[in-house]
């Protein structure tokens, strides 16, 4: 059995929450081979959402959307997938370091790591340096996400990465860093794998990451 | 000679977004918020005042019933006086409806070096930078820094800025801090520009900048610093930067109540601390570009959202903060200048009190003091329209016309004489002939700003050798304590 990719597609695209959990469960009846509804369908769908917006035809509340729609069809996939179907698009621990509590713009990275396909694990804001590593510890993610909107608390993004290395997990994961005053000089500076100046070009940088 | 009977004058244009109801609504749409959503206060302190005055608190959760919103704005005063620290008359800032100050902003991290042209991380000498231009600057009410300095010791550098700008500059600044401790700091440097704590008092010096999170979000530091203010009675503002669609709702009228709800957080402390002490609240109002996921600090929408707020804000009987002279540009063009124009027009109609961001690039990720002079000669074309028209029978000048008659000119009448001089003239704007200009250089707008900013860099001293030496030692000396402060106390 195969799966409609039009029909996935569209409900992505459209943000149709009921019914793409809908079309994946019968897929699932179906016996249709997990990973085939993943690469197959709902990623090709997020993929094409990725397009409209770079194009200029989908905004950023509807490509939100979409991701919620997408995220809430492999709350009923994931169960069922095997390490090799995910690819690079495994866990995700993010959230805002100590001393701030600006939630936003990591809110909106970690939705569109959702719609890429990312189990992802949001501790909130004001985290201290400890938090992340005993997140880090227990998700075991492949991606570790940090935002900090103040130039004071900017390091605690390098403290964090410091416990890391010490805590010896540091390799297990790639880091990525944002918020408004961060810059890639400063992510080069505090060794963070990944920069992302905006929550959008977030997954497709770390993508790029990964394959290369 | 007879006079007119219910004769109505127009002084200045008439300008206005919203109707006597639609202010109602939104006032009301503010205390249905404040009563029923409430807001997240991250200060115990300020809870318990909350409570005290008859708030309902659970958890971080404050919920402000309509009678202590209306005590608060009830102890307000109509009219506060901001003084240059130099006692310089015409710096004098008097805060009521109506009357607008324009100035920079606060602390993007960025700033365009006035040699080289490029972005690079904002230093402590462009404070003085800053300071110096803005002092010489007519239409600069007040100063902000336009960043927040990287080469200091992390934490300082709200404190720096001000002991670099306040010697820098006899406008009056408005200054912000991380914490209550920069806060104390700052004002201990103040009070001794000022030559005491009861002359302070008497003539305060500086205005405090502080901002809580939207939506409906007062973390420590903001409140903390809030009631500091207030005790010392330092006129303060407390204004959000509600980003709409993002953190408020994207249609206008809710960003507008949710805007204002978080304000009067602060508006109801500082009253319940210290009934009369002033404060300024509205922000930054604008748009999340959907397509970009930026903060558009050019937008038409932030005009529109910042004067229907001016007047909501004035409804309730509180100075504005509002904005204006900033854009969305990287680097100095047609774009900037365009969106520069339209905001600082808008807001000068507006009648907002302080009017911040003058100097924005980048969608306010960088400060440019080159935007910040162009936007000096816009303020003064603004206040040109604002001035409005004078008519009466000197100015309509029936009898000159009668006497100089068909054909003929007004070149060298007395009349002409006495008025001309009102003009406008430009200092920036080009209105030489073909030839003139082409004979001096055939410069363009950008040419003139670089060359007017580099100028007063260059030449313009700013007050720094009138303040006394015991005055310079004070402030050498509250440095330091504040350097052996953020060694024992790096978070306080």
């Amino acid at each position: 059995m195969s799966v409609d990719t039009t029909r996935i597609s569209e409900a992505i695209a459209k943000g149709q929450m009921d019914e793409l959990q809908a079309i994946t469960q019968k897929a699932l009846d179906d016996k249709v081979d997990p990973g085939t509804i993943l690469n197959q369908g709902l990623l090709p769908g997020m993929d094409k959402v990725g397009q409209l917006w770079r194009e200029g035809e989908m905004f950023m509340p509807e490509v939100l959307r979409s991701a919620k729609t997408m995220s809430k069809a492999m709350d009923i996939l994931r169960p069922h997938l095997s390490e090799g179907d995910l690819g690079s698009a495994g866990k995700m621990v993010i959230g805002t370091v100590a001393g701030d509590l600006h939630d936003i713009g990591k809110d909106l990275a970690g939705m569109m790591f959702e719609g890429a396909g990312y189990e992802v694990i949001n501790i909130g804001i004001d985290q201290p340096n400890d938090a992340f590593v005993e997140a880090a510890i227990e998700h075991k993610p492949t991606l570790l996400g940090m935002s900090a909107l103040l130039t004071t608390t900017m390091p605690r993004m390098g403290e964090v990465i410091n416990s890391l290395k010490e805590s010896g997990i540091r390799d297990q994961m790639a880091v990525i860093i944002g918020g408004a005053p961060v810059t890639q000089e400063f992510a080069d500076e505090i060794g963070a794998d990944l920069y992302a100046p905006n929550a959008g070009s977030a997954v497709e940088l770390t993508r790029q990451f990964f394959h290369r | 000679m007879s006079r007119k009977t219910n004769y109505k004058i127009f002084e200045t244009p008439q300008f206005q977004i919203l109707s006597e109801d639609q202010k109602e609504k939104i006032y009301n749409g503010m205390l249905r918020t404040l009563q029923y959503t409430g807001a997240h206060v991250h200060h115990q302190g300020a809870r318990e005042l909350f409570e005290k005055a008859g708030c309902k608190v659970d958890g971080l959760r404050v919920w402000f019933p309509p009678e202590v919103a209306l005590k608060a704005l009830s102890s307000l005063p109509p009219v506060t006086e901001v003084f240059p620290w130099d006692g310089d008359a015409s710096k004098k800032i008097v805060i009521e409806k109506n009357r607008s100050y324009f100035g920079p902003g606060p602390t993007p991290p960025n700033f365009i070096d006035p040699d080289t042209m490029e972005r690079r991380p904002y230093l402590r000498k462009d404070a003085t930078t800053v300071a110096r231009v803005c002092d010489a600057l007519p239409n600069m009410g007040y100063v902000q820094s336009l960043g927040s300095i990287s080469d200091v010791t992390n934490g300082l550098a709200d404190v720096y800025e001000f002991a670099d700008m306040i010697r820098n500059t006899t406008t009056p600044i408005m200054s912000w801090s991380f914490t209550r401790s920069g806060c104390r700091d700052i004002h201990r440097m103040a009070v001794a520009m000022a030559g005491g704590e009861e002359a302070f008092r008497q003539r305060p010096n500086y205005i405090f900048y502080g901002e809580p999170i939207s939506p409906l979000v007062s973390d420590f530091h903001a409140i903390d610093k809030c009631i500091y203010c207030a005790e010392n009675r330092i006129p303060q503002v407390y204004s959000p930067c509600a980003i709409g669609g993002g953190t408020v709702p994207a249609s206008h009228a809710g960003q507008l109540v949710v805007a204002l709800s978080e304000s009067m957080v602060g508006v109801i402390a500082a009253q319940l601390i210290s009934p009369g002490t002033p404060i300024i609240i509205g922000g930054v109002q604008s748009i999340l570009d959907m397509r970009y996921s930026v903060y558009s600090y050019g937008a038409p929408e932030l005009s529109l959202l910042s004067a229907a707020l001016t007047e909501v804000v004035h409804y309730c009987g509180l100075p504005m903060y509002s904005t204006s002279g900033c854009t969305d540009t990287k680097k100095m063009d047609m774009q900037s200048a365009m969106e520069a124009a339209l905001s600082i027009n808008a807001a000068m109609m507006s009648g907002a009190n302080f009017v911040h961001d003058n100097g924005y690039t980048e969608s306010g990720l960088t400060g440019d003091i080159f935007q910040t002079v162009m936007d000096d000669e816009l303020i003064a074309m603004a206040r040109v329209i604002e001035g409005g028209i004078e008519v009466n029978e000197e100015t309509m000048a029936v009898d000159v016309i009668h006497n100089v008659g068909p054909g003929g000119h007004y070149l060298y009448e007395d009349h002409t004489m006495k008025w001309f001089r009102k003009h406008w003239q430009p200092t920036l704007m080009d209105r030489n002939s073909y030839e003139s200009w082409k004979e001096k250089g055939e410069k363009t707008m950008k040419d003139r700003i670089v060359e007017k900013t580099r100028d007063l860099i260059k030449n313009h001293e700013g007050p720094w050798k009138k303040v006394p030496e015991k005055v310079h030692k004070e402030i050498e000396r509250i440095l330091k304590e504040a350097e052996e402060r953020i060694k024992k106390h790096p978070d306080k």
